[in-house]
Protein backbone atom coordinates (compact mmCIF):
# COMPACT_ATOMS: atom_id res chain seq x y z
CA UNK A 1 0.00 0.00 0.00
CA UNK A 2 2.58 2.50 1.26
CA UNK A 3 4.94 1.57 -1.89
CA UNK A 4 1.74 2.31 -4.34
CA UNK A 5 0.94 5.58 -2.22
CA UNK A 6 4.59 6.58 -3.33
CA UNK A 7 4.43 5.27 -6.50
CA UNK A 8 1.47 7.27 -7.39
CA UNK A 9 2.98 10.63 -5.41
CA UNK A 10 6.21 10.19 -7.65
CA UNK A 11 4.47 9.68 -11.03
CA UNK A 12 2.98 12.63 -10.95
CA UNK A 13 5.34 15.36 -9.61
CA UNK A 14 7.54 14.01 -12.27
CA UNK A 15 4.55 16.64 -14.57
CA UNK A 16 4.41 13.40 -17.44
CA UNK A 17 1.09 11.55 -18.02
CA UNK A 18 0.35 7.72 -18.74
CA UNK A 19 3.36 6.86 -16.65
CA UNK A 20 1.97 3.71 -15.86
CA UNK A 21 0.01 3.40 -19.39
CA UNK A 22 3.05 2.72 -20.72
CA UNK A 23 4.07 0.30 -24.13
CA UNK A 24 7.12 -1.88 -25.10
CA UNK A 25 8.99 -0.26 -27.66
CA UNK A 26 8.29 -3.50 -30.23
CA UNK A 27 4.37 -4.37 -28.27
CA UNK A 28 0.94 -2.93 -28.24
CA UNK A 29 -0.77 -0.31 -26.22
CA UNK A 30 -2.18 -2.03 -23.12
CA UNK A 31 -5.83 -2.49 -22.78
CA UNK A 32 -7.13 -0.38 -20.44
CA UNK A 33 -10.99 -0.51 -21.94
CA UNK A 34 -13.78 -1.74 -20.67
CA UNK A 35 -15.98 -4.75 -21.72
CA UNK A 36 -18.28 -7.62 -20.23
CA UNK A 37 -18.04 -11.05 -20.92
CA UNK A 38 -21.78 -11.88 -22.61
CA UNK A 39 -23.00 -14.96 -21.81
CA UNK A 40 -25.98 -17.05 -22.57
CA UNK A 41 -28.59 -19.45 -24.09
CA UNK A 42 -30.98 -19.09 -26.04
CA UNK A 43 -34.11 -21.60 -26.25
CA UNK A 44 -37.54 -21.85 -27.84
CA UNK A 45 -40.63 -20.12 -25.98
CA UNK A 46 -42.42 -23.18 -27.28
CA UNK A 47 -40.32 -26.41 -26.09
CA UNK A 48 -37.97 -24.77 -23.84
CA UNK A 49 -35.09 -26.60 -25.83
CA UNK A 50 -32.10 -25.44 -26.72
CA UNK A 51 -31.92 -23.02 -30.74
CA UNK A 52 -28.55 -23.68 -33.09
CA UNK A 53 -28.03 -20.84 -35.24
CA UNK A 54 -29.39 -17.51 -33.43
CA UNK A 55 -27.65 -15.03 -34.65
CA UNK A 56 -26.29 -12.59 -31.59
CA UNK A 57 -24.79 -8.97 -31.73
CA UNK A 58 -25.04 -5.77 -30.17
CA UNK A 59 -26.85 -3.67 -32.40
CA UNK A 60 -24.03 -0.54 -32.50
CA UNK A 61 -20.92 -2.76 -34.21
CA UNK A 62 -20.05 -5.25 -36.13
CA UNK A 63 -19.76 -7.81 -33.49
CA UNK A 64 -21.83 -11.40 -33.62
CA UNK A 65 -21.67 -15.15 -32.60
CA UNK A 66 -23.93 -17.60 -33.23
CA UNK A 67 -25.02 -19.93 -30.84
CA UNK A 68 -24.05 -23.58 -31.01
CA UNK A 69 -25.83 -26.75 -30.63
CA UNK A 70 -26.28 -26.15 -27.08
CA UNK A 71 -27.54 -22.96 -27.63
CA UNK A 72 -24.99 -21.13 -25.49
CA UNK A 73 -23.24 -18.17 -27.12
CA UNK A 74 -19.82 -15.69 -25.18
CA UNK A 75 -18.19 -12.91 -26.51
CA UNK A 76 -16.76 -9.39 -24.75
CA UNK A 77 -19.33 -6.67 -25.47
CA UNK A 78 -18.06 -2.97 -25.52
CA UNK A 79 -18.56 -1.29 -22.12
CA UNK A 80 -19.38 1.31 -20.20
CA UNK A 81 -22.37 1.87 -21.07
CA UNK A 82 -26.22 0.06 -22.14
CA UNK A 83 -25.74 -2.67 -24.51
CA UNK A 84 -28.67 -3.60 -26.88
CA UNK A 85 -28.86 -6.80 -27.72
CA UNK A 86 -30.62 -8.31 -31.01
CA UNK A 87 -31.13 -12.05 -31.41
CA UNK A 88 -32.10 -13.42 -35.29
CA UNK A 89 -33.06 -16.55 -36.62
CA UNK A 90 -30.17 -16.45 -39.80
CA UNK A 91 -30.48 -20.03 -41.01
CA UNK A 92 -33.86 -19.84 -42.19
CA UNK A 93 -35.91 -22.80 -41.43
CA UNK A 94 -33.01 -25.33 -40.81
CA UNK A 95 -33.47 -24.91 -36.67
CA UNK A 96 -37.14 -24.17 -36.45
CA UNK A 97 -37.93 -20.18 -37.86
CA UNK A 98 -38.04 -17.62 -34.93
CA UNK A 99 -39.13 -13.92 -34.20
CA UNK A 100 -36.09 -11.47 -33.79
CA UNK A 101 -36.06 -9.85 -30.63
CA UNK A 102 -34.22 -7.48 -28.60
CA UNK A 103 -32.66 -7.36 -24.98
CA UNK A 104 -31.73 -4.16 -23.29
CA UNK A 105 -28.97 -5.09 -21.09
CA UNK A 106 -28.11 -2.31 -17.96
CA UNK A 107 -25.49 -1.93 -15.10
CA UNK A 108 -23.41 -4.35 -16.96
CA UNK A 109 -20.16 -5.57 -14.40
CA UNK A 110 -17.61 -8.17 -15.98
CA UNK A 111 -19.87 -11.23 -16.63
CA UNK A 112 -23.49 -11.09 -17.37
CA UNK A 113 -24.98 -14.23 -17.96
CA UNK A 114 -29.20 -14.20 -19.79
CA UNK A 115 -31.52 -16.90 -20.75
CA UNK A 116 -33.59 -15.85 -23.95
CA UNK A 117 -36.58 -17.17 -24.88
CA UNK A 118 -37.97 -17.44 -28.59
CA UNK A 119 -41.44 -17.24 -30.53
CA UNK A 120 -42.09 -19.19 -33.03
CA UNK A 121 -42.73 -17.54 -35.98
CA UNK B 1 12.95 24.64 -13.97
CA UNK B 2 9.84 22.90 -14.31
CA UNK B 3 12.19 20.58 -16.28
CA UNK B 4 14.73 20.33 -13.96
CA UNK B 5 12.17 19.44 -10.58
CA UNK B 6 10.39 17.01 -13.26
CA UNK B 7 13.80 15.02 -14.59
CA UNK B 8 14.53 14.32 -10.97
CA UNK B 9 11.03 13.67 -9.81
CA UNK B 10 10.92 11.14 -12.87
CA UNK B 11 14.43 9.40 -11.99
CA UNK B 12 13.45 8.57 -8.93
CA UNK B 13 10.02 7.56 -10.11
CA UNK B 14 11.87 4.80 -12.08
CA UNK B 15 14.02 3.92 -9.40
CA UNK B 16 10.83 3.39 -7.26
CA UNK B 17 9.72 1.31 -10.18
CA UNK B 18 12.92 -0.69 -10.43
CA UNK B 19 12.62 -1.68 -6.83
CA UNK B 20 8.97 -2.46 -6.70
CA UNK B 21 9.13 -4.50 -10.27
CA UNK B 22 5.59 -4.82 -10.76
CA UNK B 23 4.69 -6.80 -13.57
CA UNK B 24 2.57 -5.23 -15.91
CA UNK B 25 3.13 -6.14 -19.37
CA UNK B 26 4.10 -10.19 -20.55
CA UNK B 27 5.17 -10.67 -24.06
CA UNK B 28 4.14 -14.38 -25.26
CA UNK B 29 6.02 -15.28 -28.14
CA UNK B 30 3.37 -17.82 -29.07
CA UNK B 31 4.41 -18.58 -32.53
CA UNK B 32 7.89 -18.43 -34.79
CA UNK B 33 5.96 -19.45 -38.09
CA UNK B 34 5.79 -16.06 -40.24
CA UNK B 35 3.48 -15.54 -43.22
CA UNK B 36 5.84 -12.74 -44.63
CA UNK B 37 9.85 -12.94 -44.76
CA UNK B 38 10.37 -9.21 -43.81
CA UNK B 39 14.26 -7.54 -44.55
CA UNK B 40 14.00 -6.22 -41.26
CA UNK B 41 13.16 -9.13 -39.39
CA UNK B 42 14.99 -9.23 -36.09
CA UNK B 43 13.67 -12.73 -35.16
CA UNK B 44 14.68 -14.36 -38.41
CA UNK B 45 11.31 -15.98 -38.55
CA UNK B 46 10.17 -18.09 -41.75
CA UNK B 47 7.50 -19.47 -43.30
CA UNK B 48 8.74 -23.48 -42.19
CA UNK B 49 10.12 -22.77 -38.79
CA UNK B 50 11.56 -26.03 -36.98
CA UNK B 51 9.95 -24.76 -33.92
CA UNK B 52 7.01 -25.94 -33.25
CA UNK B 53 4.40 -23.26 -31.39
CA UNK B 54 4.14 -23.50 -28.01
CA UNK B 55 0.96 -25.57 -26.41
CA UNK B 56 -1.92 -22.98 -24.90
CA UNK B 57 -2.14 -25.32 -21.60
CA UNK B 58 2.26 -24.94 -21.09
CA UNK B 59 1.83 -21.17 -21.48
CA UNK B 60 -1.65 -21.33 -19.29
CA UNK B 61 0.79 -23.15 -16.64
CA UNK B 62 3.37 -20.10 -16.75
CA UNK B 63 0.59 -17.78 -16.01
CA UNK B 64 -1.07 -19.83 -13.86
CA UNK B 65 1.93 -19.51 -10.79
CA UNK B 66 1.08 -15.76 -10.81
CA UNK B 67 -0.64 -15.86 -7.58
CA UNK B 68 -2.56 -11.89 -7.73
CA UNK B 69 -4.75 -12.45 -10.35
CA UNK B 70 -4.53 -9.11 -11.41
CA UNK B 71 -6.43 -7.01 -13.96
CA UNK B 72 -3.51 -4.74 -14.88
CA UNK B 73 -1.53 -7.62 -16.74
CA UNK B 74 -1.54 -6.86 -20.78
CA UNK B 75 -0.28 -10.48 -22.26
CA UNK B 76 0.90 -9.07 -25.76
CA UNK B 77 0.68 -12.10 -28.44
CA UNK B 78 3.94 -11.95 -30.34
CA UNK B 79 5.68 -14.04 -33.23
CA UNK B 80 6.29 -14.56 -35.76
CA UNK B 81 3.43 -14.13 -36.97
CA UNK B 82 0.39 -14.97 -34.06
CA UNK B 83 -2.77 -15.02 -36.66
CA UNK B 84 -1.01 -18.20 -38.24
CA UNK B 85 -2.02 -20.35 -34.69
CA UNK B 86 -5.03 -21.73 -35.26
CA UNK B 87 -6.22 -21.35 -31.73
CA UNK B 88 -5.56 -17.28 -31.21
CA UNK B 89 -9.33 -17.27 -29.96
CA UNK B 90 -8.86 -20.03 -27.67
CA UNK B 91 -5.53 -18.62 -26.43
CA UNK B 92 -7.36 -14.79 -25.82
CA UNK B 93 -10.53 -16.67 -23.81
CA UNK B 94 -7.99 -18.57 -21.51
CA UNK B 95 -6.21 -15.35 -20.85
CA UNK B 96 -9.22 -13.70 -19.72
CA UNK B 97 -10.56 -16.26 -17.69
CA UNK B 98 -7.66 -15.72 -15.56
CA UNK B 99 -8.09 -12.08 -15.02
CA UNK B 100 -5.93 -10.43 -17.39
CA UNK B 101 -5.97 -8.80 -20.50
CA UNK B 102 -4.47 -9.67 -24.43
CA UNK B 103 -2.98 -7.64 -26.98
CA UNK B 104 -1.50 -9.09 -30.40
CA UNK B 105 1.21 -7.91 -32.62
CA UNK B 106 -0.05 -8.18 -35.91
CA UNK B 107 1.51 -7.57 -39.69
CA UNK B 108 -2.18 -7.45 -40.44
CA UNK B 109 -1.60 -10.11 -43.95
CA UNK B 110 -4.51 -12.47 -42.11
CA UNK B 111 -6.89 -10.10 -40.89
CA UNK B 112 -10.25 -10.00 -42.26
CA UNK B 113 -13.42 -9.37 -40.77
CA UNK B 114 -14.05 -12.50 -39.71
CA UNK B 115 -11.16 -12.66 -37.98
CA UNK B 116 -11.73 -9.08 -36.49
CA UNK B 117 -14.73 -10.49 -35.39
CA UNK B 118 -13.76 -13.14 -33.68
CA UNK B 119 -11.52 -11.89 -31.72
CA UNK B 120 -13.52 -9.15 -30.45
CA UNK B 121 -15.50 -11.96 -29.01
CA UNK B 122 -12.50 -13.52 -27.58
CA UNK B 123 -11.97 -10.26 -25.65
CA UNK B 124 -9.20 -8.56 -27.10
CA UNK B 125 -8.46 -5.08 -26.27
CA UNK B 126 -5.51 -3.83 -28.25
CA UNK B 127 -3.90 -4.51 -31.72
CA UNK B 128 -1.02 -2.74 -33.38
CA UNK B 129 -0.36 -3.32 -37.11
CA UNK B 130 3.17 -2.69 -38.92
CA UNK B 131 2.79 -0.14 -42.04
CA UNK B 132 6.28 0.75 -43.10
CA UNK B 133 5.46 3.02 -46.02
CA UNK B 134 3.41 3.82 -48.42
CA UNK B 135 2.85 1.13 -51.07
CA UNK B 136 5.69 0.32 -52.92
CA UNK B 137 7.86 1.04 -50.15
CA UNK B 138 6.09 -1.30 -47.27
CA UNK B 139 5.85 -4.05 -50.16
CA UNK B 140 9.45 -3.78 -50.21
CA UNK B 141 10.74 -3.60 -46.55
CA UNK B 142 7.55 -6.32 -45.98
CA UNK B 143 9.20 -9.00 -49.17
CA UNK B 144 5.66 -9.34 -50.32
CA UNK B 145 3.46 -7.45 -52.93
CA UNK B 146 0.33 -6.88 -51.46
CA UNK B 147 1.20 -7.11 -47.93
CA UNK B 148 0.04 -2.78 -48.38
CA UNK B 149 -3.45 -3.31 -49.64
CA UNK B 150 -3.71 -5.99 -46.99
CA UNK B 151 -2.38 -4.09 -43.94
CA UNK B 152 -4.54 -1.11 -45.42
CA UNK B 153 -7.86 -2.98 -45.14
CA UNK B 154 -6.79 -4.58 -41.57
CA UNK B 155 -6.34 -0.71 -40.31
CA UNK B 156 -10.11 0.09 -41.49
CA UNK B 157 -10.88 -2.56 -39.26
CA UNK B 158 -9.18 -1.70 -36.51
CA UNK B 159 -10.41 2.31 -36.52
CA UNK B 160 -14.17 1.27 -36.84
CA UNK B 161 -14.17 -0.44 -33.18
CA UNK B 162 -13.85 1.70 -30.31
CA UNK B 163 -13.04 -1.09 -27.83
CA UNK B 164 -9.69 -1.66 -29.47
CA UNK B 165 -6.89 0.46 -28.24
CA UNK B 166 -4.52 0.32 -31.25
CA UNK B 167 -1.78 2.17 -32.88
CA UNK B 168 0.63 1.73 -35.75
CA UNK B 169 3.76 1.09 -35.99
CA UNK B 170 6.33 2.15 -38.79
CA UNK B 171 10.04 0.79 -39.11
CA UNK B 172 11.99 4.07 -40.37
CA UNK B 173 14.60 3.71 -43.08
CA UNK B 174 16.41 4.88 -45.41
CA UNK B 175 13.44 4.29 -48.48
CA UNK B 176 10.51 5.61 -46.17
CA UNK B 177 11.83 8.17 -44.13
CA UNK B 178 10.90 10.92 -46.74
CA UNK B 179 7.46 9.01 -47.01
CA UNK B 180 6.95 9.97 -43.53
CA UNK B 181 4.60 13.13 -44.45
CA UNK B 182 2.52 10.80 -47.31
CA UNK B 183 2.13 8.36 -44.41
CA UNK B 184 1.18 10.88 -41.70
CA UNK B 185 -1.67 12.21 -43.90
CA UNK B 186 -2.27 8.67 -44.90
CA UNK B 187 -3.16 7.69 -41.42
CA UNK B 188 -5.21 10.45 -40.27
CA UNK B 189 -7.66 10.20 -43.62
CA UNK B 190 -8.03 6.82 -42.73
CA UNK B 191 -9.05 7.81 -38.79
CA UNK B 192 -5.87 6.15 -36.64
CA UNK B 193 -5.48 7.98 -33.61
CA UNK B 194 -2.03 6.55 -32.53
CA UNK B 195 1.03 6.30 -34.30
CA UNK B 196 4.59 4.68 -33.31
CA UNK B 197 7.94 5.30 -34.93
CA UNK B 198 10.70 3.35 -34.60
CA UNK B 199 14.24 2.28 -35.82
CA UNK B 200 15.76 -0.95 -36.95
CA UNK B 201 17.77 -2.66 -34.68
CA UNK B 202 20.89 -4.26 -36.44
CA UNK B 203 20.16 -7.49 -35.71
CA UNK B 204 18.60 -11.10 -36.79
CA UNK B 205 18.12 -10.77 -40.84
CA UNK B 206 18.48 -6.91 -40.90
CA UNK B 207 22.01 -6.85 -39.65
CA UNK B 208 23.01 -7.98 -43.18
CA UNK B 209 21.40 -4.81 -44.81
CA UNK B 210 22.71 -1.79 -44.01
CA UNK B 211 20.35 0.51 -46.21
CA UNK B 212 17.71 -0.29 -43.48
CA UNK B 213 19.43 2.06 -41.30
CA UNK B 214 19.48 5.87 -40.96
CA UNK B 215 22.39 8.41 -40.73
CA UNK B 216 22.74 10.75 -38.12
CA UNK B 217 21.22 13.12 -40.09
CA UNK B 218 18.48 11.03 -40.86
CA UNK B 219 17.99 10.32 -37.49
CA UNK B 220 17.39 14.18 -36.27
CA UNK B 221 15.35 14.65 -39.53
CA UNK B 222 12.84 11.80 -38.19
CA UNK B 223 13.36 13.59 -34.21
CA UNK B 224 12.60 16.84 -36.04
CA UNK B 225 9.51 15.41 -37.77
CA UNK B 226 8.10 13.88 -34.68
CA UNK B 227 8.43 17.18 -32.97
CA UNK B 228 6.56 19.39 -35.41
CA UNK B 229 3.58 16.78 -35.79
CA UNK B 230 3.29 16.51 -32.02
CA UNK B 231 2.86 19.85 -32.34
CA UNK B 232 0.15 19.63 -34.03
CA UNK B 233 -1.60 16.76 -31.52
CA UNK B 234 -3.62 15.58 -34.76
CA UNK B 235 -2.28 12.09 -33.97
CA UNK B 236 -1.22 10.84 -31.04
CA UNK B 237 2.52 10.39 -32.84
CA UNK B 238 5.33 8.90 -30.72
CA UNK B 239 9.12 8.04 -30.83
CA UNK B 240 8.98 4.23 -29.60
CA UNK B 241 10.83 3.68 -25.94
CA UNK B 242 13.87 1.78 -28.14
CA UNK B 243 16.31 4.87 -26.85
CA UNK B 244 17.27 8.04 -25.27
CA UNK B 245 17.51 10.85 -27.67
CA UNK B 246 18.83 13.39 -24.80
CA UNK B 247 17.51 16.79 -26.07
CA UNK B 248 14.78 15.34 -27.95
CA UNK B 249 13.65 13.11 -24.74
CA UNK B 250 10.53 15.53 -24.17
CA UNK B 251 9.82 16.83 -27.55
CA UNK B 252 9.10 13.34 -29.00
CA UNK B 253 7.61 11.44 -26.58
CA UNK B 254 4.45 11.64 -23.64
CA UNK B 255 7.53 10.53 -20.78
CA UNK B 256 10.83 10.36 -20.69
CA UNK B 257 12.93 7.24 -21.70
CA UNK B 258 12.55 4.46 -19.52
CA UNK B 259 13.07 1.31 -20.53
CA UNK B 260 11.49 -1.29 -18.29
CA UNK B 261 12.64 -4.75 -19.71
CA UNK B 262 12.73 -6.84 -16.60
CA UNK B 263 10.89 -3.70 -14.72
CA UNK B 264 7.28 -3.91 -15.77
CA UNK B 265 7.99 -6.01 -18.95
CA UNK B 266 8.60 -10.02 -18.82
CA UNK B 267 8.39 -12.52 -21.91
CA UNK B 268 8.01 -15.94 -22.09
CA UNK B 269 9.42 -17.06 -25.60
CA UNK B 270 8.89 -19.74 -27.83
CA UNK B 271 10.94 -22.52 -26.33
CA UNK B 272 10.15 -21.90 -22.87
CA UNK B 273 12.45 -19.40 -21.79
CA UNK B 274 11.60 -16.20 -19.08
CA UNK B 275 13.25 -13.06 -20.47
CA UNK B 276 11.72 -9.51 -20.91
CA UNK B 277 11.22 -7.76 -24.94
CA UNK B 278 11.55 -11.25 -27.30
CA UNK B 279 14.38 -8.90 -29.54
CA UNK B 280 16.47 -8.64 -26.20
CA UNK B 281 19.78 -11.31 -26.77
CA UNK B 282 18.86 -14.58 -25.87
CA UNK B 283 21.11 -15.08 -23.68
CA UNK B 284 19.80 -12.62 -20.96
CA UNK B 285 17.32 -15.54 -20.63
CA UNK B 286 16.15 -15.78 -16.58
CA UNK B 287 14.87 -19.37 -16.62
CA UNK B 288 12.48 -21.36 -18.49
CA UNK B 289 9.05 -21.98 -18.30
CA UNK B 290 9.85 -26.02 -18.80
CA UNK B 291 11.89 -25.89 -15.40
CA UNK B 292 11.21 -22.95 -13.45
CA UNK B 293 8.59 -21.26 -11.76
CA UNK B 294 7.35 -18.38 -13.83
CA UNK B 295 6.71 -15.68 -10.96
CA UNK B 296 9.33 -17.46 -8.70
CA UNK B 297 11.92 -15.70 -11.34
CA UNK B 298 9.96 -13.09 -11.89
CA UNK B 299 10.05 -12.04 -8.40
CA UNK B 300 13.18 -13.32 -7.78
CA UNK B 301 15.84 -13.05 -10.91
CA UNK B 302 16.16 -10.47 -13.51
CA UNK B 303 19.03 -9.01 -11.64
CA UNK B 304 20.69 -8.04 -14.64
CA UNK B 305 17.94 -5.98 -16.13
CA UNK B 306 16.73 -4.00 -12.64
CA UNK B 307 20.51 -2.94 -11.79
CA UNK B 308 21.97 -2.16 -15.36
CA UNK B 309 25.37 -1.04 -13.76
CA UNK B 310 27.22 -3.14 -16.21
CA UNK B 311 26.13 -1.09 -18.97
CA UNK B 312 28.24 1.74 -17.64
CA UNK B 313 30.99 0.32 -20.05
CA UNK B 314 32.45 1.09 -23.69
CA UNK B 315 30.92 4.62 -24.67
CA UNK B 316 28.77 4.19 -21.93
CA UNK B 317 31.28 4.53 -19.59
CA UNK B 318 32.26 8.27 -19.36
CA UNK B 319 28.16 9.53 -20.99
CA UNK B 320 27.30 12.70 -19.27
CA UNK B 321 23.60 11.36 -19.98
CA UNK B 322 24.39 7.97 -18.38
CA UNK B 323 21.86 8.82 -15.38
CA UNK B 324 18.89 9.32 -18.04
CA UNK B 325 19.78 6.68 -20.36
CA UNK B 326 20.68 4.08 -17.98
CA UNK B 327 22.78 2.04 -21.06
CA UNK B 328 19.69 2.60 -23.51
CA UNK B 329 17.48 0.12 -24.41
CA UNK B 330 18.50 -3.32 -23.41
CA UNK B 331 18.14 -4.72 -26.62
CA UNK B 332 20.90 -2.44 -27.84
CA UNK B 333 23.04 -5.26 -25.88
CA UNK B 334 24.46 -8.31 -27.41
CA UNK B 335 27.10 -10.25 -28.54
CA UNK B 336 30.03 -9.88 -25.48
CA UNK B 337 28.17 -6.49 -24.35
CA UNK B 338 31.36 -4.62 -24.41
CA UNK B 339 29.33 -1.74 -25.88
CA UNK B 340 26.05 -0.74 -26.36
CA UNK B 341 25.35 -1.31 -30.31
CA UNK B 342 23.34 1.76 -30.80
CA UNK B 343 23.43 5.36 -29.18
CA UNK B 344 20.41 7.57 -29.86
CA UNK B 345 21.93 10.18 -28.17
CA UNK B 346 24.95 10.02 -30.11
CA UNK B 347 22.93 10.48 -33.28
CA UNK B 348 20.83 13.06 -32.21
CA UNK B 349 23.65 15.51 -31.64
CA UNK B 350 26.57 17.09 -33.93
CA UNK B 351 29.06 16.96 -31.16
CA UNK B 352 27.59 13.93 -29.53
CA UNK B 353 30.93 11.83 -30.03
CA UNK B 354 32.39 14.54 -28.16
CA UNK B 355 29.86 14.20 -25.36
CA UNK B 356 29.81 10.53 -25.78
CA UNK B 357 33.01 9.16 -26.79
CA UNK B 358 33.24 5.77 -28.42
CA UNK B 359 36.20 3.79 -27.30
Amino acid sequence: MTRNWKRNLIGGLSFTTMLFVFQACYGTPQDIGYDTLVEGKVKSKTTGLPIKGIKVFPTNGLQHQYTGEDGNFSFYCNTPGDVMLRFEDADSTQNGSYLPKDTLLTNLKDTIFIEVALEDK
Amino acid sequence: MIGFFRDIFFRSFKKHETEVHKLNYLFWECTSRCNLNCLHCGSDCSKDSSIADMPLADFLSALDTIPEKPGKITVVLTGGEPLLRADIEQCGREIRKRGMRWSMVSNGYLYDQQKHIALLNAGMGALTFSLDGMEASHNWLRNAKNSFSKVSAAIDLAVSTQRLNFDVVTCVNHRNLEELPAIYDYLIAKGVKAWRLFTIVPIGRAKENPDLFLTDAQFRQLMDFISEKRLLKTIDLKFSCEGYVGNYETKVRDTGFFCRAGINIGSILIDGSISACPNIDRTFAQGNIYRDNFYEIWQNGYQVFRDRSWTKTGQCETCRDYRDCGGNGMHYWHGNKANVLVCHRDKTTLSGKIACPKN
